[in-house]
């Protein structure tokens, strides 16, 4: 509310003998919008007096935005807004004399194209930066009914104050700011809005996890159509749907959660697509060697993935697909050779540190492979099978996957032997019950959301256009999409 | 300390972390964090607060770089050095609490380690593992129902079963069973 009494004081510097008190009783009230430095020194100058062509123009600005929001016409509003841009943009110095007459509850979509014309005027190096405060202000108190009329432009708030504060390399900053902005936009928590990606994309900047975590454990049923003014119908726009799954996979990659970030590049490289996208092309890299960390090969990838991952990707990773042939092979030399040889292309996608992780694991595959041949075998022959330099440190790494629970196994430090257990019998009990309680639980959940898709679809009505008019006249049973 | 106490506090200071001013919280801050994530044996999340801690702060507080070299050594499984690096240090009434239990957590696991994974061990690499002298480890080992066998200087521990302590009352079980009867016949 600092902003408010900001915009008092203000007005009672510019205006003379007092003649407005208060602007905010009645969207009637004339505005005591002043330009700063047209008219020197003289007093109440109001924009209706004043000779100022451009002022007027935002005087009529405050004027609209105060009256559509007081008779809640807000989609009008909208279009009125998505017209004036470039009145703010024109005049870009009185915009914070514009704040100062609208409130952050009561005119938030004017705010907030305010707000955005702030953020892609070039900056005037001797005024000061408050972007960041009025932002914040804004999406801590901005009315979340009235801003998801306009959801591109609050998306494309965030998205400047995500640059923003990258160029600042303050990302820690927006982080609660910007889970207030996704909490605000999003109708139900596995929505999907432009604003996640730029969420991750901090959380990753600032090395801090857990509030991206809090958002990404939550599987996406739907996305919100942010770009509603579009000749083909809503639609949202692939590039964040990519960075959001790009960024998750990496942000479940530094917490060391494989599973889940092989899921995310996977939904990033089986998003349908017609051309190479960057993000598809980098998902794809890491697809390859977060699958071979996770399962030792190469996951295939699923037959729904557009055929550019096949026809381009592939191709183009071919440093991956080497390492992951030398991977297979099962031969530590080779890999090494492999690392060395495209340790330069490694080192330019930036993913030198999960080549590395990829070599250290496959000393662990090895020992996991000896498992299957022997039962009993001394530290020194694991050693030299494995292709360590000592007996102790395969002793190390057999103890590392003993209390991960990758092998189960016995050393004997006595005779330096280790013995290699079965797995054992954990098929029975309360724990198992509860695992299998979990996973029917996901899966009910899982049918009763595509029963739930299938009745959308069911009463669309292009779909049904379509499929009476493909069976002449007839009724679309149930059977004729089902797949 | 309680562990739902450390929890809760870990969630606090995350939070006062984000909403610092300027994204730089008090050295206080980082101190407990850092602790309390080595406590938690959630080496991750420590690795990447030490990354995102600035560097003013670290050089301003030297205690800070105290406790993440015992993470490192974490990280390593280096079991003697976790134990010498916090050994060798006073902890600040800020940490030592926290450093104290962070120390029982390693040892509780390492001998948990041990149990599973040694059929016979020597007297010394228990020593190593936990951080207490061999005079100590004997009584500890016998305690346990380890054997000693105190010429050779070998031990045989003894694997225990991990017991599952949840347990569900049958009404609920019952509960969720009838659920999933009825979603299958559906």
């Amino acid at each position: 509310m600092g902003l408010n009494r900001r915009g008092a004081e203000q007005l009672k510097k510019h205006t003379d003998q007092g003649q407005m008190t208060r602007v905010y009783k009645s969207p009637w009230d004339e505005v005591p919008l002043r330009g700063a430095g047209t008219s020197g020194s003289k007093g109440s100058n109001f924009f209706s007096k004043s000779p100022d062509e451009m002022a007027s123009a935002l005087e009529q600005f405050v004027n609209t935005v105060r009256t559509l929001s007081s008779h809640g016409n807000f989609r009008e509003l909208c279009e009125y807004l998505n017209k004036s841009s470039e009145i703010l943009l024109k005049n870009t110095q009185h915009l914070d004399n514009v704040l100062e007459t609208l409130d952050t509850q009561q005119h938030s979509l004017g705010i907030l194209a305010v707000l955005c014309a702030k953020f892609s005027a070039p900056v005037s190096s001797n005024s000061q930066d408050n972007r960041f405060s009025q932002t914040q202000d804004f999406i801590l108190g901005c009315n979340g009914e009235q801003i998801r009329f306009a959801p591109d432009t609050f998306a494309e708030l965030c998205h400047s104050l995500t640059s923003y504060l990258v160029e600042q390399r303050q990302p820690l900053k927006g982080i609660v700011l910007l889970q207030k902005a996704i909490s605000k936009l999003r109708l139900y928590d596995s929505q999907l809005t432009s604003i996640h990606s730029d969420l991750c994309q901090l959380c990753l900047l600032a090395k801090c996890f857990k509030p991206a975590l809090e958002i990404i454990d939550i599987d996406i049923t739907g996305v919100c159509q942010e770009i509603s003014h579009n000749p083909n119908g809503p639609h949202f726009d692939a590039k964040y749907f990519l960075l959001y799954y790009y960024y998750g996979g990496m942000i479940y990659l530094a917490v060391h959660n494989l599973d889940r970030a092989l899921y995310f590049f996977e939904v990033a490289i089986t998003t349908p697509s017609h051309a190479v996208s960057h993000i598809m092309l980098e998902s794809y890299k890491k697809y390859i060697l977060v699958s071979l960390l996770l399962h030792g090969k190469i996951q295939a990838v699923p037959k729904y993935a557009s055929q550019v991952v096949t026809r381009f990707i592939k191709p183009l990773s071919q440093p991956y697909h080497d390492l992951a042939n030398a991977f297979v092979s099962n031969n530590t030399a080779e890999l090494n050779t492999v690392l060395n040889k495209h340790s330069e292309a490694f080192t330019r996608d930036h993913n030198l540190g999960l080549v590395k992780q990829v070599s250290s694991v496959l000393y662990k595959k090895n020992i996991q492979r000896l498992t299957k041949t022997f039962l009993t075998l001394s530290l020194s022959d694991v050693a030299s099978r494995v292709g360590l330099s000592s007996p102790a440190e395969a002793e190390r790494h057999i103890l590392h996957m003993i209390e991960n629970k990758q092998i189960f196994a016995t050393i004997n430090q006595k005779d330096g032997m280790v013995v290699f257990r079965d797995e054992p019998d954990k098929y029975s009990g309360p724990e198992v019950l509860k695992g299998l309680e979990e996973q029917l639980t996901l899966c009910m959940e899982l049918d009763k959301q595509i029963l739930a898709m299938d009745e959308e679809i069911q009463v669309n009505p292009q779909y049904v256009k379509k499929s009476t008019g493909l069976q002449d006249e007839e009724q679309p049973s149930k059977s004729t999409y089902a797949m | 300390m309680v562990m739902s106490n450390i929890d809760k506090l870990a969630e606090d200071l995350e939070r006062q972390e984000l909403e610092a001013p300027n994204g730089v919280a008090s050295p206080q801050l980082y101190e407990q964090l850092l602790a309390i994530y080595l406590y938690q044996n959630d080496l991750c999340n420590a690795k990447y607060l030490w990354k995102r801690i600035p560097q003013s702060v670290k050089a301003s507080t030297p205690e800070l770089a105290n406790i993440w070299a015992v993470g490192q050594h974490m990280w390593k499984r280096d079991f003697p050095a976790i134990y010498k690096a916090l050994n060798s240090v006073t902890w600040s009434e800020t940490v030592a609490q926290i450093m104290k239990q962070v120390q029982d957590v390693v040892r509780n696991r390492a001998v948990d380690l041990i149990s599973q994974a040694y059929s016979s061990i020597t007297l010394d690499t228990v020593s190593a593992m936990t951080g207490l002298l061999p005079d100590i480890c004997i009584p500890a080992c016998m305690e346990r129902g380890w054997m000693v066998e105190v010429d050779t200087r070998i031990v045989h521990p003894v694997r225990h079963n991990l017991e599952n302590l949840g347990h569900t009352s049958s009404e609920d079980q019952l509960y969720k069973l009838t659920d999933f009867v009825s979603f299958l016949e559906n």
